[in-house]
C-alpha cells in the first residue's frame, strides 16, 4: 500500500517526543523500528547557516499609530483639518467605521520628534529610551497587509494567513528547529496588561495555536497570575517527595503494562511525566524574578517587579530565551486608537519605551543577542485622517494596512537601517514595500529556512507560512 | 559516503520492485500518488498554474496524442512516452519534475512508472468518486469485517492477535460505546457469563444506553464545531445547547443517517417541519460570526458562505474543498466555480452579517421550557393567525363604506384625536423658518424656543403637510430646551423623515448624545436600509440598541417614531415605521446606567458629528411619555390625513385613501379591542419565549433564489460571473426535478450515487472505534488524501451501511463483534516492524483517550458523575484567569463563574465551549478549539497533559471521593487497592503490580502521618467533602495512590 498512509519516522518523534529532545528519544525508540528517513531535516538541521536561534516577538495589539511613533511627517502640521487629497485615498476600502464620514481632515502629529542614533532614525519624543538604540534597530516603515480588521490583521501577521487554521510563527519555528532545552516548552506566549485598557481587542489561542502542525508545536501561555502554566504546582498537600513517589510508581506500573503490549508509546508516557517534573522543578527558578539583581531590573524599570506588566514580560522573555526557550511570543493590548489618541499615546509608550531598551541592552550585556531576533509591531497601521472629532490636541485614527512601522533587533538583523518610505501622508507606500509575508520569508530567512522549503503536508499540500502568492526575502533587512 | 548510501538504496529498491514483480501495477494504488505528488501542480486541474497545456488527470490528456506530437503515454512502450523520458532523463534542462520544484522523483518511482507503462498503462478513475460496489468477500467462514483484514495480515505475513481477555474487552466495549467505563458488578457479570452470545448482549445493552447518544454526539459535536459563543471579536455568548441536545436524542433514536443529514442540513425546508427538525439546522448555525465594528457586510457573509461549504465538503464529502476559495482545485477536479455555485446553498438565508453581540441573534426557534409551554406557544400562534384574519376583515369593512365616514370627519376633531395623547414636552412643525432661516416651535408649557445652527436652513423639499427644511450634518443644528431622558425615563419622539434618494449612508438623524464620552445619549439613528435607536451610557458595555430589519425607504417621506417605557430593558425600545411597530433585530441590550448627558439636543448629528449628510424633517415631536401605539398611530396618520381630507374625492390617489382608511382604522373601536386582545397574546407568547431558551438555526429567504458570484482569488469584493446553486460537477448530477436550495443538497448528499457520503461516514465511525480511519485522512478522499488500507472494507462497509437504511447502530455494532475489534492489543517485534502504526490492524486498538473521556472516567470511577442529559452548559472547576486572559473586557464571558454542585459533575460534553479559551483542561488534551470543524483529533503525547491528570482540583477531588468510597466499604489494604483497579482498570492488579502499589501505600501513609498539615491540605481539596469518619491518614494516602493509578498508561488509554 501506499506508504505515505504511515507515520513517517518524524512525524512519530515529534508526536511522541513532545517537547524531549531527540537525544531523550533514542532511549525509547530502536532506530530499527520506523525504517528509512524521508524528511529533509531534522530539528535543528538548517536550510542556511542560521543568524537568529531565537525570537522574542512583541505584538502591539490594536495596530499602533505608525506617524505618531516612527513615521514623521513634519509637512502635515499645514494641513491640519484639511481634506485628505481623493488623489492620496484613490478609492481605498474603509472600514464601516469610518467610511460614513462626509470628510477626511488630516489630524497631523501632535508629538514631537527627534533625529536619533547615526542611522538618523526620526523616533517620537515619547519613546526616549528607544530612541537611544537606534542604530541596534532595523527599521522598517513600509508594512502593509490586505487585512483592515483586528481578526483577520492578527491572524495575518501571526499565521500568514487572514483565515484562521494556519500555524503560527512561534509554531513553525517550533517544528522547524525543535527544543534547545529539557525542561521548559519550546514556545512560549505572554499575555501583557497594558496601564491603560480602553480599547482592548480580542487576541485568543488561537493565535498562538499549531494549526495544521502537530499539537506540540503550539504555543503554551505562561499566566501572570496563579500558575505560570496550568497546573504546574503540586496540589496543596502534596509534597515534592510525594509526587516522587506516586511518580516512580507510575514508571513501575507502566514498565510491567509495557511488558504485555510492547506498546511504544506506553514507554514515552512516563518519560512525559518525568518531563513534566523535570518542569515543575525548574518554573519556580524560571519565575522568581524577584532574584534579578538591581542593575538588571534598572534596565526593565520598576514596573518590571509587578506581574503581568509588559515591562516584567520582556523580562520574562529574555529569562525564557537565557533558559533555552525557542520563541517567546508576547502581546500588548490597547493600541485601537480610534478616538483619543492624545490620551492613550502616552502612557501606551511608557508601557513600552524603557522595557524594549532594556531587553535590547539586557540581551546584549549576555552576548544573546546576535542569537535572539527581537520583532516589534502590529497587525496595521493607522489613517492620517482622524476618525471622529479634530481637535489640535485630539484626534482619533482608524485602521490602515496600506503602510505602518515595524522593527527588529538582533538575531542577524541589520542595526540602523531604515527601510522603506511613504508619501507625505504616511498613506501609501512610495519605496521599498514590504509585504507581510516578505516580513516572514525574512525571518525565516535570519532562522536559517528558505521559506519555500519549510513546509508541512496538509490536505494535499505543502503549506508553508508564507502560502501560495510569491514572497521575497529582504535582504537590506539582513546583516 | 553519501553516493555509495544512494546507490545502496537503489539497490535495495529495484530488487523490493523485482521481487513482487509477479503483482501488476495498479494505477489508482500505484501511479496516481506518484503522478498527483510530483506533477499535478504544473499539470494537473487548476488551469492557472498548467504549463504547456498539459494535464495528467484525465484519462483522455494523458494517452491522446497532441498534434503532431505523440502521447504523453504510449502504451506499452515506455521508452517511447516523453513522460517517462522526461523524468528519466540525465539532462537537467529536461529533467521532471523541474529542480525548482523541489519534488525530485526516486528512482524506485521512476521504475514503478516504467513498469506501469511497460504493463500496458492501464487507467482508472480515482478511486473515490466511483460509487462503492459491494465487493466479493474473501473466502473464510469468519465474519466480513475479518476476512478482509486477515487477506492483508496474510499478504503481510502477520497472523491476528488473540482475542483480548474479558475485563479487557468489556471496558474497551463500555469506553466506545458510551464514553464511560463499565461498573465492576458488570464486570464480574460479564466474565461470569458462559453464554455463547455474552458479549453480543453486553453490546445489545450498551447500544441502548441513553450514555451511547451522549459518546457519539461529542464526536458529531466536534464536526458540528458547536460551542457555547460566536467566536469571533467579543466572542459573547450564544444559546445553541438545544441543537447540542437534538444530536444526543438523534443517536439515541437511531435516526438513519440519511434523515440525520436532511435534518441538519435542512429540516427547515421540509413540509411543516417539526420544531426539532428545525433545531437540527443549528448544525450551520454553529459556524463562528463576528460583531466586530467596522467590518464589511459583504466581507463577513462571503466569509461565512465559504465556512459552510469547507465543512459540508469535510464531513460529508472528504473533500478539501476549502482549496477551492481561490483557484481551482490543484490536485482533485474541483473548480472555483463548483465552489461557490455550491456557496450559493448557504447565501440564501436570512441571517445577518453581524451576530449583535447577542447571544439570539436571529434567526433563532423558540425551545419552550415544558410541555405545557410548548402547548400553550402552538395555541397562542394559531389565536393570533386568527385574529389577524379578524382585523384585516374588519379592516376591508371599513374601507367599504369609508366615504360616508370622511364626510362625517373634519380638521377638529382630527386635532381633537391627536391631542388626546396630552401635548408634547417640544413640538417643532418644522414647516417654516424665520426670515434669516431660523427654525422654531413651543413647548408644553407654551413657550417658544428656537433653533440655533452654524448654517442656516437653505432649502426645502414638499412634505405631508407643506414644505419641509433639508438638513445637514455640518450645518450643526442645536434646539435648546429639549428634556434629557435617562434609563428609567419613558419617552416618545417622532417625526416625518426623508434621506436623499441617492444616499447610503449611515449616522444620526437627531440626537443628545456626547461622542466624545462613549457615545452617551440617545438618538435615531439610519444604517443601510435600517432605521435605528440608541440608548447609551456607553458603547457597547452599557447601552441598549435595537434595528429594524429594513423598512427605511430613501427618497420617501415615512413617519419614524422611537418610544422607550424606562423599563432599562431592550424590550421596551421600540421603532414604529408609519404609525406601525418595526420588527426590530437587537445590537446591544448591556444598558446598565443613565444615559443622561450634558450634550445638546441637534438634529442631523451627534454633539461632534457623525450625523448623516442630509435628511429633510418635519412635526418633530417630543412627549416625556411612553404614548400608546394608538397614539402613536394617529400622530403619524395625522399630517397626511388633513392633507389629503382637503383634497376634493376625484383627486385623491389609492396611496391618499389609503392614508384615509389608515386614520379610520385606527379610531375604530371593535378594531381597537381585537388589536388589544392580540397584544395581550403577543406578550403572555413572549413571557413564554423569555422563561424558555432559544437556538440558532436556518431560515431560507422567500424573497430570493440561491445565487453567489465567483469571487474572484476569493475576494469579497471582486464578484465576477452569477451562478446558481449547484452541486461539484465531477461527481453525480442533482435530479433536475431537484429543488435549487439547501433540501435539494440535502437529498443529493445521502443519495446512493453518491460516491462519498458512505464512504466517508463509515470511515469516521472507524475511527472511533480503532483510533485511525481506513482513509487514514478522514477530511480528505482526494487524489492527495491517503489511499485506504483496506479498500475492500472500506466499500464492504459503505455499501452495507447505504443499502440497510443507513442504520448507525447497526453498523457499530457490526464493528465491535467483529474478531478484529475483540483482538488483544498485544504487539509482537514482527507486528512493530511491520505493521508499526496498527495500520494492517494486526493487534487490538489501545491509544489515549479523548479528552473528555479522560475527565469522566476518573468522575464515573470516583461515583460523582451526574447522569443528566442536556441544558445549558455548566461551568466546572477550571484555573483562574484562562478566559480573563484572553478576549476583550466587553465581553459577556470575559469572566469565569464556577458553577457548584451537580454542575461540578456532569458529563465533560455539557463543559461551556467558549472559543477563544476553549475548556483549559480538554485543550490540553487536544480537545478543538471548535472554532472550525474538526473530524479528526491530534492525539498527542506531552507533559501538560501529565500536569492536568496529576494536579488539577478535579482530578485530585475525583482521587480522594473514589479513595472515601473504597474506605467506607471496610477491609484491608489488599481490599482498597483491589478496589482502586476495579473501579479504573476494570480488572484486579496482578501480584507483581499490586507489590509495586502496596510500597507506594505504605510509603504514603507514613509521610501523611509525619504531616498532618498536609492532610489537611490535601483532603480540603474540592468542594464535595467526604465523611470525617474517615481516618484522615488513610484518606489521604488512598488519594494519592488513586492518584498514581488515574495517571497509569493503562488508566488514560482505551
Amino acid at each position: 500500500m501506499n506508504s505515505s498512509a504511515d507515520l513517517t519516522r518524524r512525524q512519530l518523534l515529534a508526536r511522541s517526543a513532545g517537547l524531549l529532545g531527540t537525544a531523550a528519544l533514542a532511549n525509547v525508540f530502536g532506530s530499527r523500528l520506523y525504517g528509512a528517513d524521508p524528511t529533509p531535516w531534522m530539528p535543528g538541521q538548517t536550510h542556511f547557516p542560521a543568524k537568529a536561534k531565537q525570537v522574542i516577538y512583541l505584538h502591539m495589539v490594536g495596530g499602533p499609530s505608525q506617524m505618531d511613533m516612527f513615521d514623521h511627517k513634519p509637512q502635515m502640521q499645514a494641513m491640519f483639518d484639511k481634506d485628505l487629497p481623493e488623489s492620496i485615498r484613490n478609492g481605498q476600502r474603509l472600514t464601516t467605521m469610518s467610511s460614513g464620514q462626509t470628510r477626511f481632515p488630516v489630524a497631523p502629529s501632535k508629538y514631537t520628534f527627534t533625529r536619533s542614533g547615526a542611522c538618523g532614525m526620526w523616533v517620537t519624543d515619547l519613546l526616549p529610551k528607544l530612541a537611544k538604540r537606534a542604530d541596534d534597530i532595523c527599521w522598517i516603515r513600509s508594512l502593509y497587509t490586505e487585512a483592515i480588521n483586528h481578526e483577520p490583521a492578527i491572524t495575518h501577521m501571526q499565521t500568514g494567513n487572514q483565515i484562521s487554521g494556519r500555524p503560527c510563527l512561534g509554531a513553525w519555528a517550533s517544528y522547524a528547529l525543535g527544543s534547545l532545552n529539557a525542561n521548559l516548552p519550546t514556545f512560549v506566549v505572554l499575555v501583557a496588561t497594558p496601564s491603560n485598557r480602553e480599547q482592548e481587542q480580542a487576541i485568543s489561542a488561537r493565535l498562538w495555536s499549531s494549526g495544521y502542525l502537530p499539537g506540540e508545536h503550539a504555543g503554551v501561555s505562561f499566566r501572570s497570575h496563579g500558575d505560570p502554566i496550568l497546573f504546574i504546582n503540586n496540589p496543596d498537600g502534596v509534597s515534592p517527595e510525594v509526587r516522587r513517589e506516586t511518580l516512580d510508581g507510575i514508571a513501575k506500573l507502566n514498565e510491567i503494562a509495557y511488558q504485555r503490549s510492547l506498546d511504544p508509546e506506553t514507554r514515552t508516557r512516563t518519560l512525559q511525566y518525568e518531563m513534566a517534573n523535570r518542569m515543575q522543578a525548574s518554573v519556580p527558578e524560571l519565575t522568581a524574578i524577584a532574584n534579578e539583581p538591581d542593575s538588571v531590573m534598572q534596565l526593565y524599570g520598576d514596573q518590571a517587579r509587578i506581574p503581568g506588566t509588559f515591562a516584567n514580560s520582556a523580562l520574562m522573555a529574555r529569562r525564557l530565551v537565557e533558559r533555552g526557550v525557542r520563541f517567546v511570543q508576547v502581546y500588548h493590548n490597547n493600541w485601537d486608537h480610534h478616538a483619543n489618541v492624545g490620551g492613550r499615546m502616552p502612557s501606551q509608550c511608557r508601557d513600552i519605551d524603557q522595557p524594549c531598551a532594556g531587553l535590547i541592552e539586557d540581551l546584549k550585556q549576555r552576548g544573546l543577542l546576535d542569537s535572539t531576533l527581537i520583532i516589534w509591531g502590529g497587525e496595521f497601521g493607522r489613517t492620517i485622517y482622524s476618525q471622529g472629532g479634530l481637535t489640535a490636541d485630539n484626534y482619533g485614527r482608524d485602521h490602515h494596512p496600506r503602510c505602518f512601522t515595524m522593527w527588529m533587533c538582533g538575531g542577524g538583523a541589520k542595526g540602523g537601517v531604515i527601510h522603506g518610505e511613504t508619501d507625505d501622508f504616511s498613506y501609501n507606500i512610495v519605496k521599498d514595500p514590504v509585504h507581510v509575508r516578505d516580513f516572514h520569508a525574512t525571518v525565516l530567512r535570519l532562522l536559517g529556512f528558505d521559506h519555500q522549503r519549510l513546509t508541512y503536508r496538509y490536505q494535499g499540500l505543502d503549506g508553508r507560512l508564507t502560502g501560495v502568492e510569491p514572497a521575497q526575502v529582504v535582504q537590506a533587512l539582513m546583516q | 559516503m553519501i553516493r555509495r548510501s544512494c546507490l545502496t538504496i537503489v539497490v535495495l529498491l529495484i530488487s523490493s520492485v523485482l521481487s513482487c514483480a509477479e503483482e501488476p501495477i495498479r494505477f489508482n494504488r500505484d501511479i496516481r500518488p506518484i503522478i498527483a505528488e510530483h506533477c499535478y501542480h504544473c499539470h494537473g486541474p487548476d488551469p492557472s498554474s498548467r504549463k504547456a497545456g498539459l494535464r495528467f488527470d484525465r484519462e483522455e490528456s494523458l494517452f491522446a496524442a497532441r498534434g503532431a506530437e505523440v502521447a504523453t503515454v504510449v502504451r506499452g512502450k515506455p521508452d517511447e512516452s516523453p513522460l517517462y523520458q522526461r523524468i528519466s532523463t540525465a539532462d537537467l534542462d529536461d529533467i521532471m519534475p523541474p529542480e525548482k520544484a523541489h519534488k525530485p522523483l526516486s528512482p524506485e518511482k521512476i521504475a514503478r512508472v516504467r513498469r506501469w507503462i511497460a504493463e500496458g498503462a492501464q487507467w482508472e478513475p480515482h478511486w473515490s468518486l466511483i460509487a462503492p460496489v459491494r465487493p466479493i468477500l474473501p473466502a473464510g467462514d469468519a465474519a466480513p469485517i475479518d476476512r478482509f483484514v486477515r487477506q492483508h495480515l496474510a499478504e503481510a505475513g502477520l497472523e491476528p492477535a488473540a482475542e483480548a481477555d474479558r475485563r479487557t474487552l468489556i471496558r474497551r466495549v463500555n469506553l466506545d460505546l458510551t464514553g464511560l467505563p463499565p461498573e465492576p458488578e458488570a464486570v464480574a457479570t460479564f466474565v461470569a457469563d458462559t453464554s455463547p452470545l455474552a458479549y453480543e448482549h453486553l453490546v445489545d445493552g450498551l447500544l441502548a444506553s441513553p450514555r451511547y447518544g451522549e459518546h457519539r454526539a461529542r464526536y458529531w459535536l466536534d464536526a458540528a464545531r458547536y460551542a457555547d459563543t460566536h467566536g469571533l471579536h467579543f466572542d459573547n455568548y450564544r444559546e445553541m445547547w438545544a441543537y447540542r441536545d437534538w444530536v444526543i436524542a438523534s443517536f439515541n433514536a437511531d435516526q438513519p443517517f440519511d434523515q440525520f443529514t436532511i435534518e441538519q442540513i435542512a429540516g427547515d425546508l421540509l413540509p411543516q417541519p417539526t420544531r426539532q427538525q428545525v433545531i437540527a439546522t443549528g448544525f450551520h448555525r454553529c459556524a463562528m460570526t463576528t460583531n466586530e465594528g467596522g467590518t464589511i457586510e459583504a466581507e463577513n457573509l462571503a466569509m461565512y458562505a465559504r465556512e459552510r461549504v469547507e465543512t459540508t465538503s469535510w464531513v460529508w464529502l472528504g473533500l478539501t474543498a476549502n482549496c477551492a476559495v481561490c483557484h481551482d482545485h490543484k490536485f482533485d477536479p474541483l473548480p472555483t466555480r463548483d465552489f461557490y455555485a455550491f456557496s450559493a446553498f448557504f447565501r440564501n438565508t436570512t441571517q445577518s452579517s453581524l451576530d449583535g453581540n447577542i447571544k439570539d441573534s436571529a434567526p433563532v426557534a423558540p425551545v419552550p421550557q415544558s410541555p405545557a409551554d410548548e402547548a400553550r406557544l402552538i395555541a397562542l400562534n394559531a389565536s393570533l393567525a386568527a385574529s389577524h384574519v379578524a382585523i384585516t376583515a374588519r379592516r376591508e369593512t371599513l374601507n367599504s363604506d369609508l366615504n360616508a365616514w370622511l364626510a362625517t370627519q373634519d380638521a377638529t376633531k382630527l386635532h381633537a384625536l391627536i391631542n388626546a395623547a396630552g401635548a408634547p414636552a417640544v413640538h417643532l412643525p418644522l414647516t417654516a423658518a424665520t426670515s434669516d432661516g431660523v427654525l422654531t416651535g413651543t413647548t408644553a408649557a407654551g413657550q417658544a424656543i428656537t433653533t440655533h445652527a452654524v448654517k442656516p436652513v437653505r432649502d426645502w423639499d414638499d412634505a405631508p403637510a407643506g414644505k419641509a427644511p433639508r438638513l445637514h450634518n455640518d450645518d450643526d443644528t442645536t434646539i435648546d430646551g429639549v428634556p434629557d431622558f435617562g434609563r428609567n425615563t419613558p419617552y416618545t419622539f417622532a417625526c416625518w423623515v426623508m434621506l436623499p434618494a441617492a444616499s447610503s449612508d449611515t449616522g444620526a438623524i437627531l440626537s443628545r448624545m456626547d461622542d466624545g464620552d462613549g457615545y452617551r445619549g440617545w438618538d435615531l439613528w439610519v444604517q443601510g436600509d435600517q432605521f435605528a435607536a440608541h440608548l447609551i451610557h456607553r458603547w457597547p458595555d452599557d447601552a441598549l440598541k435595537v434595528h429594524t430589519r429594513g423598512g427605511l425607504k430613501r427618497g420617501t417621506w415615512q413617519h419614524v417614531c422611537v418610544a422607550y417605557d424606562g423599563s432599562g430593558s431592550v424590550a421596551g425600545l421600540q421603532i414604529f415605521i408609519d404609525g406601525t411597530a418595526a420588527a426590530v433585530d437587537v445590537e446591544a441590550d448591556t444598558l446598565k446606567t443613565t444615559s443622561l448627558t450634558t450634550a445638546p439636543f441637534k438634529l442631523a448629528r451627534r454633539k461632534n458629528g457623525g450625523g448623516v449628510a442630509t435628511v429633510s424633517l418635519q412635526d418633530l415631536r417630543i412627549y416625556a411619555t411612553r404614548l400608546s401605539d394608538e397614539a402613536i398611530s394617529r400622530i403619524a396618520g395625522a399630517g397626511q390625513f388633513a392633507t389629503v381630507l382637503a383634497k376634493p374625492a376625484a383627486e385623491r390617489t389609492a396611496a391618499d385613501r389609503e392614508v384615509l382608511l389608515n386614520m379610520r382604522v385606527m379610531s375604530d373601536e371593535p378594531l381597537r379591542q381585537a388589536r388589544a386582545a392580540s397584544a395581550r397574546d403577543e406578550a403572555e407568547r413572549a413571557a413564554i419565549m423569555r422563561r424558555g431558551a432559544v437556538t440558532h438555526v436556518m431560515q431560507e429567504r422567500t424573497d430570493a433564489t440561491a445565487v453567489a458570484y465567483v469571487l474572484n482569488r476569493g475576494q469579497y469584493d471582486q464578484p465576477r460571473e452569477k451562478v446558481e446553486a449547484g452541486v461539484f460537477t465531477a461527481l453525480p448530477a442533482m435530479p433536475t426535478n431537484a429543488p435549487k436550495n439547501r433540501l435539494g443538497l440535502a437529498h443529493w448528499l445521502v443519495a446512493p450515487e453518491n460516491p462519498l457520503t458512505a464512504r466517508v461516514t463509515v470511515n469516521r465511525l472507524w475511527q472511533e472505534f480503532f483510533g485511525t480511519g481506513l482513509v487514514r485522512t478522514t477530511e480528505d478522499f482526494g487524489i492527495m488524501g491517503d489511499a485506504p488500507s483496506h479498500p475492500e472494507l472500506l466499500d464492504w462497509l459503505a455499501a452495507e451501511f447505504r443499502d440497510s437504511g443507513w442504520k448507525v447502530k447497526s453498523l457499530i455494532r457490526t464493528i465491535v463483534c467483529s474478531s478484529t475489534y475483540r483482538q488483544a492489543a498485544v504487539a509482537t517485534p514482527a507486528k512493530l516492524e511491520k505493521d508499526p502504526a496498527n495500520r494492517l490492524l494486526s493487534r487490538g486498538p489501545h491509544y489515549r483517550m479523548d479528552a473528555e473521556m479522560v475527565r469522566d472516567v476518573a468522575l464515573s470511577a470516583a461515583g460523582v458523575l451526574s447522569p443528566m442529559i442536556g441544558g445549558p452548559s455548566v461551568r466546572p472547576y477550571q484555573p483562574e484567569g484562562v478566559w480573563e486572559s484572553v478576549g476583550m473586557q466587553e465581553s459577556d464571558t470575559h469572566r469565569y463563574q464556577r458553577d457548584h454542585g451537580e454542575a461540578l459533575y456532569r458529563r465533560s460534553m455539557y463543559t461551556f465551549w467558549k472559543r477563544q479559551a476553549p475548556p483549559a483542561a480538554m485543550e490540553v488534551f487536544n480537545a478543538p478549539s471548535r472554532e472550525t470543524s474538526c473530524v479528526r483529533r491530534d492525539r498527542t503525547n506531552t507533559p501538560l497533559q501529565a500536569l492536568v491528570t496529576l494536579n488539577d482540583e478535579q482530578f485530585i477531588e475525583a482521587a480522594r471521593l473514589l479513595a472515601a468510597r473504597i474506605l467506607t466499604l471496610g477491609g484491608d489494604d489488599p481490599q482498597h487497592l483491589d478496589a482502586v483497579a476495579q473501579r479504573v482498570l476494570s480488572r484486579p492488579f496482578t501480584p507483581d503490580e499490586m507489590a509495586v502499589v502496596q510500597g507506594s501505600l505504605t510509603r504514603l501513609r507514613e509521610r501523611y502521618r509525619a504531616a498532618p498539615d498536609a492532610v489537611t491540605a490535601l483532603l480540603a481539596l474540592g468542594e464535595t467533602r467526604s465523611a470525617d469518619t474517615l481516618n484522615q491518614v488513610e484518606l489521604a494516602a488512598l488519594t494519592m495512590v488513586c492518584n498514581q493509578v488515574f495517571n497509569l498508561d493503562e488508566a488514560l488509554c482505551k
